[in-house]
């Protein structure tokens, strides 16, 4: 099986046809990778948050029972 | 007890941490599946398939312009059913499907109608005309906006979930309508390339890569679909202690803020 294009100008500029072929590629394959992008971002920034608020609440835990030992 | 065990599948798949852990053994593959599949098709597709008798090279649009279309549409049933087994069954997980879904179906619909556009210009000589299959994947755009902005539009999630499944629902009616909208109305957008009671109206030379295409997207779906649910589940079970541990997991050393 062969190419349709003899050289990679050629497949850039597809008979004339490249600017409307090339643009729907590219605009199509940014929407899909930001379909994939953005929730594999949100997946970490959800993850981290939820490591930090354990820590928070780990802390004031132990401050807590720091300060009722005193109380004794 | 054996009318108990025989739901307990039912059950199970209700719950977001059974989903949350089979589906993390599926990603890998997904991943691989997907993008092998994508590249494949598309390198074949805009390289390797013989030109277009009449529209040139314009014709290979096709290749991104018919998938997008296909699962904006099968991406609506879905979602439209997760929303009728949430109202039906309450099941929590079954809304999140449903909210993940819009936004994807959006962009896929978003993905068919601007591909359409810069196709139509050197096929018809327009980027855009009030052609029935067009006027009526439009309004399918508004209807995904319009589920995921029911979902901001209340305090409650619970009610918010409840308007976005009832929007969802009564949506389907532009399904068939969409899809008929070629024969009812015969107007600049042609008939359907594929269908399944009749050979397609393409060589296989051009149909072969298309295929490729179709099931690319498919794959391209279920990732997307099980990436945005997982970001779902997180975010409403952040208070479970399996989260906890899974993130503890996941982030050891936590982040220095």
């Amino acid at each position: 099986m062969n190419t349709q294009f003899d050289s990679l100008q050629q497949f850039w500029e597809m008979a004339g046809h490249g600017p409307y072929v090339w643009t729907a590629v590219l605009v199509s394959l940014a929407v899909l990778g930001w379909l994939l992008i953005r929730p594999v971002q949100q997946q970490r920034a959800n993850l981290q948050s939820i490591v930090r608020q354990s820590q928070r609440e780990q802390v004031q835990q132990a401050a807590a029972a720091g300060l009722s030992k005193e109380d004794k | 007890m054996a009318s108990g065990r025989n739901w307990n599948w039912f059950h199970r798949m209700g719950s977001p941490r059974w989903f949350y852990e089979t589906t993390g053994r599926w990603l890998p593959w997904l991943w691989v599946l997907t993008l092998g599949l994508m590249l494949t098709g598309l390198v074949w597709g805009l390289a390797f398939a013989p030109q277009d008798a009449k529209q040139g090279n314009s014709f290979r649009i096709i290749y991104l312009h018919v998938p997008a279309s296909f699962l904006a549409l099968a991406g609506y049933y879905l979602m439209a059913i997760a929303g009728a087994i949430g109202l039906i069954w309450k099941m929590k997980l079954s809304y999140m499907v449903m909210k993940s879904a819009a936004p994807i179906g959006a962009a896929l619909t978003f993905i068919a109608l601007f591909t359409g556009a810069v196709w139509g210009k050197p096929t018809w000589g327009t980027y855009w005309v009030w052609d029935a299959r067009i006027t009526s994947m439009l309004i399918l755009l508004f209807l995904y906006l319009g589920v995921l902005a029911l979902q901001y539009a209340f305090h409650s999630q619970e009610t918010g979930n409840k308007a976005s499944a009832i929007l969802a629902l009564v949506g389907t009616v532009n399904i068939p309508i969409i899809y008929k909208s070629v024969d009812w109305w015969y107007t600049l957008h042609q008939p359907a390339t594929i269908k399944f009671t009749s050979a397609p109206s393409m060589h296989p030379d051009m149909f072969q890569p298309l295929l490729v295409m179709i099931v690319a997207m498919y794959s391209f779906y279920a990732l997307a679909l099980i990436l945005h649910t997982r970001v779902e589940i997180l975010r409403r079970e952040r208070k479970a202690s399996w989260v906890r541990e899974l993130a503890l997991q996941a982030e050891p050393g936590g982040v220095a803020q």
